[in-house]
């Protein structure tokens, strides 16, 4: 009897405290979330009104703040369209989508980075169908490019960054490095330096983590003339310029020319070395520059192109976000009232402020002209942005890849054989 | 707020009662049912925040679920399959007994001999117990960013001290390699620990008759004699509790690792909970995290099982 009483007993309580610690986490969570906003519910259409929900990614404190306003004065120039936009924070944003769409509540439109998986799902409207042809023109070609699926665009940029190499002037200039380095070999000749100068500096700034070690992956790849996909359009991850790739990042790792822990710190770790002198070089977004800027003791620092290898041009890596509107059973009535919203939002003034507010970088050309005009610091990240390559995004493999990618870096920095792991991954991947 | 009111006598409430009740077949139904009535508020609970997460992660865990969410059929668990094929899961296996096994025995060895400390009489016996608290009282995400931040090469706390004590002359990686991560995530864990253990077995020693230990020290017995045959045997439903809780909480525990290295570099600190949230997570895996989260629960269900049936065997052969 005491066995049954303890075997129950044991059921009892592994079930109670496996559902509070590992169960919670795997299950998509069905409440609201905590970062939405208080005031957004469920929308139901009011009288004839026109209900459209959005779900908006939480990018920064005034976020929330922003769409506030936005849905004020959407709701009272739009007497037909009731408007109601939930912010949500990063963290939860892709859980409380999964939800919704589990439960058949998909969000009429929805800001977030990726699209390729609901477009999978048959989940999405071809973004065309529901953008104004006016509003459609401002946007960068290449960046369109980036949401197009067997020659449909499903979803538009909302905003973007890219990346630049930014350098500590006062140690390079102490260190005796001369010129800014544009190539890999004055970049390790330029660390080296460093390092002989003083060694409690960290020369180059490496972020191999599980945050954004596919970025590492694309500084190195795309300025040795290497791509996570070759030129027919299927994945090339092990590429011979991008063996070359990893093996030169892991050498400057091994060669004590980096930050010690490459695998565990992020790049906000990286960002605060670099803003508190500890750090001479990084690769980092523009939003790096407000970010020193406001610390106590700014330093003097500059920002270059990504060196690139030997014979090799140098590359940006961008990134963007989307709108994308989900597929409800809409009436035409709905599609006008959400190419309205999209009209709305993407009006040039009010779509600079939003930019600005964030401190990205515009995804329309009339929004970069405005902040160009603006700012003459912005008009140089611009310019950048313009030029930038993206993630395979629209792949619907690149969750795995992006992964794969990092488990590569890191299993190169405990001694694994750079070419051995990318050819097991690409055999993963591509069979 | 109406402040009149206080308790009524109890023959009173009866009296009360009595007009409501007036059959005595429906005031026995009444009597029958009435317990149920006062559990039904944790039923209920427990049906809608325990039970249906479980049953939705089995679900899950036996399903091709896409990126997106959405349930597209049984697969044969083909989600188990894959799991289990992949060569990082027997490495985070591993990783997952060695850190329980780690953090709970030698928590349970440490609280324990701080308990036995903290039972004896000495002053300052009140500030040392609330001093232990401490760790119990402070969330585990804030517990681990500190001791990340101790350890931390840059600008970690451990360095400053030893270099200011003279001991070393530059900053030391204390980690650099993902052994030394995963012994400091240990460390933490025995840390944060090491209350629970202690406050479970102090009150099992507070519960001892101090005159055991009397007719004891007549006999004859030493120390460790008294603590091997008269404290460890009457305690010892006090450390069933706490390792049985312990082995659940800790295999479970997840801002630890997610705090000090999210399980990197390439899975070598990584536990199976930690590993389940990146496979749904950062992947988009939900049915293959949901399976990892299923084996993790039978894991537990056949350890916890074991243990409480050894040890209640164990009281009857006593008894």
């Amino acid at each position: 009897m005491k066995k049954i009483l303890a075997a129950l007993l044991a059921t009892a309580m592994t079930l109670s405290l496996a559902a509070c610690g590992g169960g919670g986490t795997s299950t998509p969570a069905a409440s609201t979330p905590a970062g939405s906003n208080p005031s957004a519910s469920t929308p139901a259409a009011s009288g004839d009104k026109v209900a459209i929900s959005v779900i908006a990614a939480e990018y920064g404190k005034q976020t929330k703040d922003w769409w506030s306003n936005f849905q004020t004065e959407f709701n009272g120039s739009h007497d037909n369209i009731d408007l109601n936009v939930e912010v949500v924070s990063w963290n939860d944003i892709y859980t409380v989508v999964n939800t919704r769409i589990s439960n058949n509540a998909a969000p009429d439109i929805l800001n977030i980075d990726v699209f390729a998986d609901y477009q999978a799902d048959d989940l999405l409207r071809p973004i065309q169908e529901c953008v104004s042809d006016e509003t459609y023109a401002k946007f960068y070609d290449a960046f369109l490019e980036q949401s197009n699926i067997d020659g449909t665009i499903w979803a538009i940029p909302d905003l973007a960054s890219a990346r630049a190499m930014y350098y500590n002037k006062d140690i390079l200039d102490a260190a005796g490095v001369d010129t800014v380095p544009t190539t890999w070999a004055e970049l390790k000749a330029a660390c080296e330096k460093i390092k002989a100068y003083d060694a409690n500096i960290y020369p180059w700034g490496v972020d191999m983590t599980t945050d954004e070690g596919q970025a590492c992956f694309a500084y190195y790849s795309w300025t040795n003339g290497g791509d996570f996909l070759g030129a027919d359009g299927s994945w090339a991850l092990n590429s011979a310029e991008n063996v070359e790739a990893v093996e030169y990042i892991v050498g400057l790792v091994k060669d004590g020319l980096t930050n010690s822990d490459p695998a565990t710190q992020t790049r906000y770790d990286l960002q605060e070395l670099f803003a508190a002198g500890k750090l001479a070089m990084m690769i980092g977004p523009n939003q790096i520059s407000s970010y020193v800027a406001s610390s106590d003791n700014p330093i003097n620092f500059g920002i270059a192109s990504i060196p690139a290898n030997e014979g090799k041009s140098t590359s940006s890596v961008g990134v963007m976000d989307r709108f994308m509107v989900f597929e409800n059973d809409d009436t035409d009535d709905k599609i006008d009232a959400i190419k309205e919203f999209f009209n709305f939002f993407y009006e040039d003034t009010r779509y600079s402020d939003w930019v600005i507010m964030e401190d990205f970088l515009p995804a329309t050309k009339t929004g970069g002209e405005i902040m160009a005009a603006a700012n003459p610091d912005a008009a140089s990240w611009i310019e950048i942005v313009g030029s930038a390559k993206f993630y395979p995004t629209a792949q619907a493999k690149w969750a795995d890849v992006k992964q794969g990618v990092i488990d590569v870096e890191q299993q190169a920095l405990l001694g694994g054989n750079v070419k051995e792991l990318l050819d097991a991954l690409q055999a993963k991947i591509a069979g | 707020m109406s402040t009149k009111t206080p308790a009524a006598p109890a023959r009173q409430q009866s009296q009360q009662r009595e007009p409501r009740l007036p059959n005595p077949g429906n005031k026995k139904l009444f009597r029958t049912v009435e317990p149920y009535i006062w559990i039904a508020p944790s039923i209920i609970l427990m049906a809608i925040f325990i039970v249906t997460p479980i049953v939705k992660v089995f679900q899950l865990s036996m399903n091709k679920v896409t990126r997106a969410g959405k349930l597209k059929g049984f697969n044969n668990f083909e989600n188990f399959t894959t799991v289990i094929k992949d060569p990082s899961f027997a490495l985070v296996l591993k990783n997952t007994i060695l850190w329980t096994i780690a953090v709970v025995v030698l928590s349970t060895l440490l609280g324990f001999i701080l308990a036995l400390i903290l039972n004896n009489e000495f002053k300052g016996r009140k500030v040392a117990r609330a001093i232990v608290v401490f760790p119990w009282a402070t969330t585990l995400v804030i517990q681990a960013s500190a001791w990340k931040f101790i350890v931390n090469t840059d600008y970690g706390t451990l360095n400053t001290l030893l270099m200011k004590m003279g001991i070393i002359s530059a900053p030391m990686n204390w980690t650099s390699t993902p052994a030394a991560w995963f012994t400091w995530e240990i460390a933490c864990g025995i840390f944060v620990t090491i209350p629970f253990v202690c406050f479970c077995v102090l009150s099992g020693l507070q519960s001892i008759d101090n005159s055991y230990y009397e007719a004891a020290t007549v006999d004859g017995a030493g120390y460790f004699q008294k603590l091997f045959k008269i404290t460890l045997p009457l305690v010892k439903s006090s450390l069933t509790v706490s390792t049985v809780l312990n082995i659940i909480y800790v295999f479970n525990s997840f801002p630890i690792i997610w705090t000090m290295t999210k399980g990197d570099p390439a899975n070598h600190t990584d536990t199976l909970v930690t590993y389940l949230y990146k496979l749904a997570f950062y992947n988009g895996k939900q049915g293959e995290a949901s399976a990892v989260s299923v084996i993790g629960f039978i894991i537990l269900l056949i350890c916890a099982s074991i243990y409480m049936i050894y040890t209640l065997r164990k009281g009857d052969e006593d008894l």
